[in-house]
C-alpha cells in the first residue's frame, strides 16, 4: 500500500459504511410514534410517570442490567413465554419513551420487562422492598438502599415489616431511602400491556389466506 | 544465536521514556483489573460478598474491571507497542515523545476518574463503554495527543512501501477516535431514541474489538513473528486482503448480541453474515502467522497461544451467532467466556508476547528473571484455559436450564456454582501471573544496564531482512 491518501480514505470510508448501517436502522426506528388504538381511544405506550423515570436512573446506576434483561424474545425462540415473562415479544415501540432503555445482556436473574404484569400475581411494593433489603438466592441484598432510624413514638408508615433475624433491634425501624422508593416505583411500572400489530407472531397460514405473496 | 539477546537501536532510546510510561501504567491497571475481576467473580457464587457496600455492587465491579482492563491495560499497552512497531518499521526515531508522555498522563488520569465515577454510579450501562460521559472528552483529547506520534511515524517513514504491522497500527490509531467520538455524540450528546441506543452501543463495542484492539494486537504479532522465527511469512500476499476484510466488515458484526431482541431482524441477520465473512480474515491471519507455533521462547509461547485464541475465538463467534446456538448461549456466561477468549486469550496474550520482546530493547537490559517469565507464561496459559472452559460450561449449563421453564433461578445458580468457583480460581491464577510480570518489569527497570547490552547498541535489523 504505497498510496497513503488512498489508504486513509479507504479506512475512513469503511467505518462510515458500517455507521451507515446504524443510520439505516435509525431511519427505520428513530421516528417510531406511539400507536393509537381507536377502540381504546388512546395511544400506546404510555409515558413513564416522573418517579418511575427517576427509578430507571437508579436501576442504571446500580448496574441492575448486569444480571437482568428487559427484552422478551419471540415465542419459539427460547422459553421466555413459558417462563411467564410476557405473552408477546418486545418490540422497538415499547422503548420509545425510555430515556435509557435497559435491554441488558445477562440473565443471572429473571427478565424484568413485564415484572409488574406477571400472572397470576406480580410482586407488590412490599415484596419488592423486602427482596431488595434481604436479597434472595443469587440476588444480593441491597441493604445500603435503606436507613435504620430510631423510633420515637409511632413507627414510620414506610418502615419494612421484618421478622426473625432480619428484624432491626428493638426501638429501631428500617425505612427505604428515596433511591429505593423510586426504584420500586420503576419496577412496579414495568408492564407491557398493549399488543402492537408488529408484536403479534406471524402465522404463515393466516398470511397466505389474507393474500400475502401475491 | 538466541533471539532473546539484545538488539538495541538508537531509535529506541528516544522512545524509552514515553513508551515505558505507557507500558508501566498499563501493568498497574492490569493488576487492578485482575483484583476487580476476582471480586466480581466471587460475587457471582457468593452474592453476600461486599453486598453491603454501595460502591461495589456486582454491576459496578463488572463495569470497573472491564474498564480497567480495556481502557487501562489494553489501551496503554496497545498504544505503546503500536507506536514502537510503527517507529521501528518507519526507520526513524520516535518524534513527539513529549506528546505521548503528556497524553499518557492525562489518559491515565481519565481512566482513574472513570473508575471513581463508576463506583459512584455514573457508568453508562453500555458494554465496553461504561466510562462516565464526563470523562469521555478528556480521554479523546489525551488519545489524540498520544496518536500524534503515530501519525508522524507513519508519514515520516523512510520507505514508501509499508508492512502489515504498519497498516494495522495506523488503522487502529485513526479508527478509535472516529468510533469513540461518534458514539459519544449518538449516545450522550444527542442521544438516539429507544433501542437505537443498544444498536449504536453494539456497533461501538464491536468496533472497539475489531477496529482497535485486534488491529493493535495483530500489528504486534506481524512484527514479532518474523523477527523471532527469522522466516518469511507464508501467504503474505493475502495479508492486505485479510486487513481490508477486518476493517470493512468488522464493525458490521455488532448486531449479533441483539439476535431475537426488539430490533428488526435484518440487523442481526447482517451481523451473522458479517461474522461468517470474517472467517476469511481469521484464516489468512492463521496462514501468515502459524510459524509462531512450536517455536521456543517466552515471546513465541505467548504469541502462538494468542494467535490460536484469536483465530478460534473468531470462528466461535461465527458459529455461535447462528440462531440455533444463540438461543442457548445468549444472556449466559457463555458470552463472557467468548469475550474473555477474545480480549484476554487473544489480544492480551499477543500483547504479552510483544511486551517480552520489546522491553529488553527499549530499556537496553535483559529481563531480570527468566524464572518469573516462565511462571507468568505457565499461569497465563493455564489461567485463560481454565477461565474460558469454566465460564463456557457454566454458560452452557445456564443456557440449557433457561430453556426449561421448570428450572428455577436458585436451581440454575446451584448448577453453575461449581464452574463459577473454578472461574474464580482461574482469575486468581491470572492475577498471580500478572504480579510476576509486574515484579519482573520493575526489577528490570531498576537493574543496572548490563555490559553486553551496551556493546550491542547498534542499528536495528530492518524488517525487510526477515519479512
Amino acid at each position: 500500500m504505497k498510496n497513503g491518501t488512498l489508504f486513509f480514505f479507504g479506512l475512513f470510508a469503511s467505518l462510515t459504511l458500517s455507521f451507515a448501517v446504524v443510520l439505516l436502522a435509525n431511519h427505520q426506528l428513530g421516528a417510531l410514534t406511539p400507536y393509537f388504538d381507536d377502540g381504546e381511544g388512546k395511544a400506546f405506550p404510555d409515558r413513564m410517570p416522573g418517579v418511575a423515570a427517576r427509578g430507571q436512573l437508579v436501576y442504571r446506576d446500580l448496574g441492575c442490567a448486569s444480571c437482568h434483561t428487559q427484552q422478551v424474545r419471540r415465542p419459539g425462540f427460547g422459553a421466555d413465554q413459558t417462563r411467564g415473562w410476557g405473552e408477546r415479544q418486545s418490540v422497538a415501540r415499547d422503548y420509545i419513551f425510555q430515556a435509557f432503555p435497559q435491554l441488558g445482556t445477562m440473565r443471572i436473574g429473571p427478565d424484568l420487562t413485564n415484572s409488574a404484569g406477571r400472572k397470576p400475581s406480580a410482586l407488590d411494593a412490599e415484596d419488592l422492598m423486602n427482596l431488595l433489603y434481604s436479597g434472595q438466592g443469587a440476588m444480593p441484598a441491597h441493604a445500603f438502599l435503606f436507613n435504620q432510624v430510631k423510633v420515637t413514638g409511632e413507627i414510620p408508615a414506610k418502615a419494612l415489616k421484618l421478622t426473625g433475624s432480619a428484624a432491626p433491634a428493638a426501638g429501631y425501624a428500617i425505612v427505604p431511602s428515596e433511591q429505593a422508593q423510586t426504584l420500586v416505583a420503576y419496577l412496579l411500572n414495568l408492564n407491557t400491556v398493549y399488543d402492537y400489530p408488529e408484536s403479534r407472531p406471524v402465522v404463515l397460514a393466516a398470511a397466505h389466506a389474507e393474500g400475502a405473496h401475491q | 544465536m538466541s533471539h532473546d539477546t539484545q538488539e538495541v537501536s538508537s531509535n529506541d532510546v528516544h522512545a524509552r521514556g514515553p513508551l515505558l510510561l505507557l507500558l508501566g501504567s498499563g501493568l498497574v491497571w492490569l493488576v487492578i483489573s485482575g483484583v476487580l475481576a476476582l471480586i466480581a467473580s466471587v460475587q457471582l457464587h457468593t452474592p453476600t460478598f461486599l453486598a453491603s457496600c454501595a460502591w461495589f455492587t456486582y454491576g459496578h465491579v463488572q463495569a470497573l474491571q472491564e474498564t480497567a482492563f480495556v481502557y487501562g491495560w489494553l489501551a496503554n499497552a496497545g498504544l505503546a507497542l503500536g507506536l514502537w512497531v510503527l517507529t521501528r518499521l518507519g526507520g526513524e526515531a520516535l518524534r513527539a515523545g513529549n506528546w505521548v508522555t503528556v497524553g499518557g498522563l492525562f489518559w491515565n488520569l481519565g481512566v482513574t476518574l472513570a473508575l471513581v465515577g463508576i463506583m459512584a454510579g455514573d457508568a453508562t450501562g453500555h458494554s465496553l463503554l461504561q466510562l462516565p460521559r464526563y470523562v469521555q472528552p478528556l480521554l479523546l483529547i489525551a488519545y489524540g495527543a498520544i496518536a500524534v506520534a503515530g501519525v508522524l511515524a507513519w508519514s515520516g517513514r523512510r520507505s514508501e512501501t509499508s508492512y502489515a504491522s504498519q497498516w494495522y497500527v495506523f488503522a487502529a490509531l485513526f479508527l478509535f477516535p472516529w468510533l469513540f467520538s461518534v458514539a459519544q455524540v449518538a449516545l450522550f450528546v444527542l442521544p438516539m431514541r429507544g433501542v437505537m441506543q443498544a444498536i449504536t452501543a453494539g456497533w461501538f463495542a464491536q468496533g472497539v474489538f475489531t477496529l482497535w484492539l485486534a488491529p493493535l494486537a495483530l500489528a504486534a504479532a506481524y512484527y514479532v513473528v518474523p523477527k523471532v522465527t527469522g522466516r518469511v511469512l507464508p501467504a503474505y500476499q493475502f495479508a492486505s486482503l485479510a486487513f481490508w476484510v477486518l476493517i470493512v466488515v468488522g464493525a458490521w458484526t455488532g448486531g449479533r448480541h441483539l439476535i431475537g431482541g426488539p430490533v428488526p431482524a435484518w440487523i442481526s441477520s447482517l451481523a451473522i453474515v458479517a461474522c461468517s465473512l470474517l472467517v476469511f480474515h481469521y484464516l489468512v491471519v492463521w496462514l501468515n502467522l502459524k510459524g509462531a507455533l512450536g517455536h521456543g521462547g517466552a515471546v513465541m509461547k505467548f504469541t502462538s497461544f494468542g494467535l490460536l485464541a484469536y483465530v478460534i475465538g473468531g470462528c466461535a463467534d461465527a458459529f455461535t451467532s447462528i440462531r440455533s446456538f444463540t438461543v442457548v448461549t445468549q444472556f449466559t456466561y457463555f458470552t463472557q467466556a467468548q469475550q474473555q477468549l477474545a480480549l484476554y486469550g487473544g489480544v492480551s496474550m499477543l500483547f504479552f508476547g510483544a511486551l517480552y520482546f520489546a522491553v529488553p530493547r527499549l530499556t537496553g537490559k535483559t529481563w531480570a528473571s527468566a524464572a518469573l517469565i516462565g511462571g507468568h507464561a505457565t499461569t497465563a496459559i493455564l489461567g485463560v484455559l481454565l477461565l474460558v472452559i469454566s465460564l463456557g460450561v457454566a454458560g452452557w449449563t445456564q443456557g440449557q436450564a433457561l430453556l426449561k421453564p421448570a428450572v428455577t433461578f436458585p436451581e440454575i445458580a446451584a448448577a453453575t456454582r461449581p464452574w463459577l468457583l473454578l472461574a474464580s480460581a482461574a482469575y486468581t491464577v491470572l492475577l498471580l501471573g500478572n504480579l510476576m510480570l509486574v515484579v519482573n518489569f520493575l526489577q528490570t527497570l531498576v537493574a543496572k544496564p548490563t555490559a553486553s547490552a551496551a556493546t550491542l547498541f547498534q542499528a536495528t535489523s530492518d524488517i525487510k531482512e526477515t519479512a
